[in-house]
């Protein structure tokens, strides 16, 4: 059955079930269906083209999924765009995706030539419009049409927006729905923001199981003190975060299964699970069922996993990335000089059909035939049961705190600011090879007004500061590398470029 | 190693900064130590010291700086 109708017939039948808290104010399935019919209503007025997509501009709040629903319902994919994002993002988004609507939930956004926006006060209001929205079959999205657009890191400072089709996403959730024992109406924890597809993992499952999301927003992650205060309030049963995200909540003693027995099912992505804080979190929830998986956001979401136990504890130092899910084909294509290990290239029903309006980058790593097949870049190693171990990247991406970063947009940035002369960015990893932070080498433009600010042998922690204020104009904050490094030169290769190798070891 | 040397080796850890000339540093301006590295220095602390940071009460105010970090390891013995 279609994801969309699904939803819609368990919220027509359990109206008052919650689906939404957000820090105890609570809203219900019945809300979800009213108030997405009204928007969707809206959204039919306005006659865009059939399948153009919708920008959903937001934070973290219920609203954020009306506006996903009535896109969906009324046959439009959407694009939620975090409202923490620089302007110059969103018009690099808006300019790609070619969208006739945005719809801002939360925030303000810069005025764009030919895209109709319905702002939140307007929004607010038409939430409560009865309406005539009747629920159209034929209208909503479905089959092979695009559900919803993310947005990722481009190696040239273009994002390539990744289109997931209705198909995809229920492959999907048809996976999550069987392979990780989540019981009915689960509650689950709702924490990355709706712009990162982990999200995903999330949301759309307890959607489809009748559950309710709490949400822990970001606003309340920032500070360890109302983080903690927020953590001893949850009452979720499933977990889904970053291995990031739950080593920040193990500083907490509290965070136990003592204190939250009902937390019995944890599942990460985004980033490599570490050994470390995966025994950490077994010996803090004993007999909570943790899972590792793993996926680039071609294959929507996910497409691995494997419960880390005890047995598994003791039998990898690097723990293993899982064993693919049912309906999909995994191979590791050998270079014919490496012994095991290769590029990950993934082959089944939640392949995307490729990055909008971008054939170029399109054709580089999709193929669509008979099914669709996405070379991942992902290195790894193939066991003879069939489970995969990651091996790192084959280029200059990086996977850090969950976010998917092009070292090369960093770079595009970092260049392009006028006190910059030269600079380059290089990972800065652990002992257990994890890329902890971003750490920028860079020459000073000498006429620059920010070089007079400049200190020989100095921390330039205030320069530095100033720097990261510019960048943070025109880059999401989380690629901004965490340390400068001011040099005279960078060193250059034999033929003349930034010999980023040179200054990796050193970044060791 | 004393405890300045301690915090010291355990920031350079972290940040690959040396702090030793600037200890009143503010080791939270330019994101130098975001919340991750945040996370990262509590949990060094913790274990280099054998001290239970009380994290609920957590104010980045007292930590901002090698010497106030110091201060409140010293405290916390």
């Amino acid at each position: 059955m279609n994801l969309i109708k699904q939803i819609d017939q368990f919220a027509t039948e359990n109206p008052a079930a919650i689906v939404y808290n957000y820090l105890g104010e609570t809203n219900t399935y019945g809300e979800l269906q009213q108030y997405s019919n009204a928007l969707a209503a809206r959204i039919q007025q306005l006659d865009l083209q059939p399948e153009s997509p919708i920008i959903v501009y937001g934070g973290q709040t219920f609203e954020m999924l009306v506006a996903f629903m009535a896109s969906v319902k009324t046959g439009h994919a959407y694009i939620p765009v975090d409202k923490h994002s620089p302007n110059e993002r969103i018009k690099l988004i808006t300019e790609i995706a070619q969208p006739e609507l945005m719809i801002e939930v939360d925030g303000n956004t810069p005025a764009i030539e030919n895209l109709k926006v319905i702002h939140s006060d307007e929004f607010q209001a038409i939430k409560h419009e009865t309406s005539s929205f009747e629920f159209d079959d034929n209208q909503m999205v479905t089959g092979d049409q695009t559900f919803y657009i993310i947005f990722t890191s481009g190696t040239t400072g273009n994002p390539k927006g990744v289109q997931i089709s209705h198909d995809n996403l229920k492959s999907f959730t048809d996976w999550m729905l069987s392979d990780f024992g989540l019981q009915a109406q689960p509650k689950v924890l709702a924490q990355t923001p709706y712009s990162f597809d982990l999200s995903v993992m999330d949301l759309y499952p307890t959607l489809l199981l009748g559950g309710e999301l709490q949400v822990l927003p970001r606003e309340q992650t920032e500070d360890f003190k109302s983080l903690f205060q927020c953590l001893s309030e949850l009452t979720v049963e499933v977990w889904v975060s970053t291995p990031s995200f739950i080593e920040m909540a193990l500083l907490d003693r509290n965070f136990n299964q003592q204190v939250h027995p009902e937390l019995t099912t944890f599942m990460f992505c985004g980033e490599e699970l570490t050994h470390d804080v995966a025994s950490k979190l077994h010996e803090r929830f004993p007999d909570a069922h943790i899972f590792n998986t793993y996926g680039p956001t071609e294959a929507t979401v996910a497409v691995t996993s494997i419960e880390i136990t005890p047995s598994i504890l003791a039998m990898y130092d690097r723990l293993p990335i899982g064993y693919f899910k049912n309906d999909t084909l995994g191979w590791i294509e050998l270079a014919s000089d490496n012994d095991n290990t290769g590029e990950i290239v993934l082959s089944g029903p939640s392949i995307s059909k490729g990055y909008i309006n971008n054939p170029a980058k399109t054709e580089q790593v999709f193929k669509h035939d008979q099914t669709a097949t996405y070379h991942t870049g992902d290195l790894g190693q193939r066991k003879n049961d069939g489970l995969i171990l990651y091996a790192g990247r084959k280029d200059f991406q990086i996977k850090m705190h969950g976010y998917r970063i092009e070292l090369e947009e960093v770079n595009h940035y970092l260049n392009l600011n006028e006190n910059i002369s030269r600079a380059v960015a290089v990972p800065v990893t652990d002992k257990n090879g994890k890329v902890v932070s971003l750490l920028a080498y860079v020459q000073l433009d000498l006429t620059s007004y920010l070089y007079h600010d400049f200190e020989v042998d100095g921390l330039n922690l205030k320069l530095t500061d100033e720097l990261k204020f510019e960048l943070a104009k025109k880059m999401m904050s989380y690629m901004i590398p965490q340390k400068f490094v001011y040099l005279d030169t960078l060193p250059i290769t034999m033929n003349g470029k930034i010999d980023i190798k040179a200054l990796m070891r050193e970044a060791k | 190693m004393n405890v300045n040397e301690i915090v010291l080796d355990i920031l350079n850890g972290i940040t690959g900064t040396d702090f030793s000339k600037d200890m009143d540093a503010d080791i939270f301006m330019s994101g130098l130590v975001d919340s991750m590295a945040t996370v990262e220095l509590l949990l060094e602390l913790q274990d280099k010291f054998g001290i239970d940071v009380p994290i609920s009460e957590f104010n980045r105010e007292d930590w901002k700086s090698a010497n106030k970090i110091i201060q409140k390891v010293e405290s916390l013995q």
